[in-house]
């Protein structure tokens, strides 16, 4: 099923608020904001995050698609995922 | 190996032996063999014996012939022997066998110059009676910690800090600069601790306190002469040079023992010991249940092929929080890692099968770039010289197979390490590491880090290292941060003299010889790590004495579990205790809102990454340290005059 950018959006921004931004309670992050650059994750945490997106998504990221341009912010995320999804409704 | 402390009053008050008895008692772990003390009046010392040279006539404090020279020592001098023949045949009497009674002669013989005669790891303090100076120093590494405070005039010292606390008329409290430290370094970097005024001597520095001011002076200072090719006969002379060294170490009226890793440097001396020992090597190791952690296929190899008397201690998860209190005891400061737990069970270990001296290979992955962030900056360097270049950039994932392939952190993990600084920073190799630990101070309360000040760490290193760092090579300015900011701060200390003594066990490292070091810091970086092969002389070398798998190993990083220890079934109260947001308050360091979130997920299962684990292990021992030695305080029963091996007396009497 595909799930709206919005969507997408606000799920990943409410899993990094819980996961990595717990100590950070004032901290607001926008869908355009670099998350590495930030310091919202770490490298470490980036493959937890991506574990998440693929279980909540039901996608699959190959190893070349862990990238910036996949991964690097909300947006970045939604489109990827949107992208995915749409990739597997097609085949 | 023992345990020192003593006062210096500004004015002749009086030392009372109470009040040195309490701060024996505070560290009698250090010397369970003996004690003794002097009492003037205005220099008291306390010594606790662990006798390992001349268990007659080794007790301690000691003097020179005349009774002007007073000596409380920690430590081994290991040429004491040549010394001693230097000193008698100019006219020194010796009364006793003890490498001590060499610091009483070559005092009184050479002054302060003695210390560049001085082959060994010590700590201690002389008080001339003649012209009213006491003379501390330290050894050239830091092997031997020395720790003192000056409040109101008045100079106390100890190796420990609890036995200046133990004093009391010395007042705990935290310095937040420390912590801050601690929690970027993993270790406080001397002059500074965690404890507000007082201080750690430098390693390679002396002291002379007269009339209530104190003059330091380093004595010793590390250098990298770097030649442009290895000499000819470089093979020859590190073989001289480690069997030197090795056969320095072995000198004591005890057996020796080595603790065996299995990996290179811990082999090599184990190997050289067992070959020069009298006695059959006793060795020891660490196994881990979690297979990631565990070495035990090589640390019985090692064992099998030097034909030592093996033993093991076993660490289960549960270990590792069961004893973490008695650790920050030991330690006296706050950590990150759990690492120092399996040493302590390892130094009880190795005391409870009668050995009381162990060598260890400590040193060697400083001198030789062993560890993985030389390659690490040599790696940064290559990729950020051509950024675009992708084939470059998987010579990282190369270096940390175990994290990429677990990790599949791709673009992201080369990320970390080529933005973590510029490669004109003096600091660049150290940066990720530095970064990444200092992540823990997201979970600073804002009043916490209000009251530091704005203070820059990593500035004021910046500003501390010396001006010929700056013509040094880039490894070798990575080789000299690891040796002042992790050597002596956090291995020899929280991970060495701290659990080894705890037990009355006394570590040497025979790669910690100044002969070696000068050595190996004049060779050139290509021979210590040639492209991606670390250690690279020492292997070369080793061929003659290790069998080929052990030689060949690639280093292995000592790590122990962290977060599952605090948060399995069964987990101690202590951990949920330490974590409440009460006592989170009291303390006042960590945020409580924070910490619940890192709670949360530790008790999940998610904080797998160094980032939170680290955080974990800093807030968990943040918590016991505060509560041992701030709030409830260092309170210990004194050793009595009447039990002591020796009393040494002013002909005044003390008045109290």
């Amino acid at each position: 099923m595909q799930t709206g950018q919005t969507e997408i959006i606000e799920r990943v921004r409410n899993y990094v608020y819980e996961n990595f931004l717990y100590m950070h309670t004032n901290f607001e992050l926008r869908d355009d904001d670099r998350l590495l650059e930030k310091g919202v994750i770490d490298s470490m945490a980036i493959v937890e995050m991506i574990s998440f997106i693929e279980s909540e998504f039901g996608i699959r990221a190959n190893e070349d698609e862990v990238s910036e341009a996949n991964f690097g912010s909300l947006s970045c995320v939604a489109r990827f995922v949107g992208e995915k999804q749409s990739s597997a409704l097609a085949s | 190996m023992c345990g020192i402390a003593g006062i210096v009053r500004r004015f002749p008050t009086g030392v009372s032996v109470k009040t040195l008895g309490k701060m024996a008692a505070a560290i009698r772990h250090r010397g369970p063999d003996g004690y003794g003390f002097y009492i003037g009046q205005r220099v008291g010392f306390a010594h606790v014996r662990l006798s390992i040279v001349d268990l007659a006539g080794g007790a301690q404090p000691l003097t020179n012939e005349d009774g002007q020279i007073v000596v409380t020592y920690n430590g081994e001098i290991y040429n004491h022997p040549e010394l001693r023949r230097e000193l008698e045949a100019r006219g020194h009497v010796f009364r006793t066998r003890s490498d001590t009674e060499i610091l009483a002669h070559g005092y009184e013989e050479w002054g302060v110059d003695m210390l560049q005669r001085l082959n060994g790891q010590f700590a201690f303090a002389i008080y001339d009676r003649r012209s009213e100076v006491v003379f501390i120093a330290r050894d050239r590494f830091g092997v031997r910690p020395l720790f003192y405070a000056q409040p109101n005039g008045a100079f106390y010292f100890g190796s420990e800090i609890k036995a200046i606390l133990a004093s009391g008329e010395v007042d705990a409290a935290m310095d937040r600069r420390g912590l801050d430290e601690v929690f970027t370094f993993w270790g406080v970097r001397p002059p500074r601790t965690a404890f507000a005024g007082i201080a750690s001597l430098e390693p390679g520095t002396y002291g002379l306190l007269k009339d209530g001011a104190l003059w330091l002076r380093r004595y010793y200072e590390l250098d990298y002469p770097e030649a442009r090719e290895e000499p000819a006969d470089v093979i020859e002379k590190l073989d001289e040079l480690m069997l030197r060294s090795v056969g320095m170490r072995l000198r004591a009226d005890v057996p020796v023992g080595a603790y065996v890793s299995g990996g290179l440097d811990s082999s090599i001396t184990a190997s050289l010991a067992s070959s020069a020992s009298p006695h059959t090597l006793r060795s020891f190791s660490i196994t881990f249940d979690d297979p990631q952690f565990d070495e035990s296929e090589f640390q019985r190899e090692v064992a099998e092929d030097v034909g030592s008397i093996h033993a093991i201690t076993a660490i289960k998860r549960d270990s590792i929080a069961a004893t973490f209190g008695d650790v920050l005891w030991h330690t006296e400061t706050p950590l990150l890692r759990t690492a120092p737990v399996p040493m302590y069970h390892l130094a009880k270990l190795t005391r409870e099968r009668g050995i009381k001296v162990v060598l260890t290979g400590e040193g060697a992955d400083e001198l030789f770039l062993g560890y993985d962030l030389f390659k690490e900056d040599s790696i940064r360097r290559f990729c950020l010289r051509r950024p675009a270049s992708a084939g470059r950039q998987r010579l990282l994932d190369r270096l940390y197979p175990e994290l990429v392939g677990r990790g599949r952190g791709g673009e992201f993990w080369r990320h970390f390490f080529l933005e973590a600084g510029a490669p004109s920073d003096p600091l660049f190799s150290h940066l990720p590491r530095f970064l990444l630990s200092a992540r823990i101070k997201d979970f600073y309360t804002p009043e916490f880090k209000a009251g530091m000040g704005g203070v820059d760490v990593l500035g004021e290193l910046r500003g501390s290292l010396p001006v010929r760092f700056f013509g040094w090579s880039p490894l070798n300015k990575a080789a000299y941060l690891e040796m002042t900011t992790l050597l002596s701060p956090y291995l020899l200390s929280s991970q060495g003299d701290r659990m080894a003594m705890a037990h009355g066990v006394e570590g040497r490292f025979p790669f910690l010889d100044h002969h070696l070091y000068e050595f190996a810091s004049a060779l050139p970086t290509g021979s210590r790590l040639r492209g991606l092969r670390e250690k690279e002389i020492l292997r070369r070398w080793a061929s003659r004495i290790l069998p080929h798998r052990i030689k060949e190993r690639r280093k292995q990083p000592y790590r122990a579990p962290d977060v599952p220890s605090f948060f399995e079934r069964g987990s101690p109260a202590w951990v949920a205790e330490a974590l409440n947001p009460d006592a989170l308050r009291r303390v006042g360091v960590f945020s409580p809102t924070a910490v619940a979130g890192l709670t949360r997920r530790c008790g999940a299962g998610f904080a797998t990454g160094f980032r939170e684990s680290q955080a974990l292990v800093g807030i968990l021992s943040t918590q016991l340290w505060h509560r041992q030695f701030i709030e409830t305080g260092v309170s210990v029963q004194p050793l009595a005059a009447n039990g002591a091996d020796v009393v040494l007396s002013e002909t005044i009497p003390a008045l109290s």
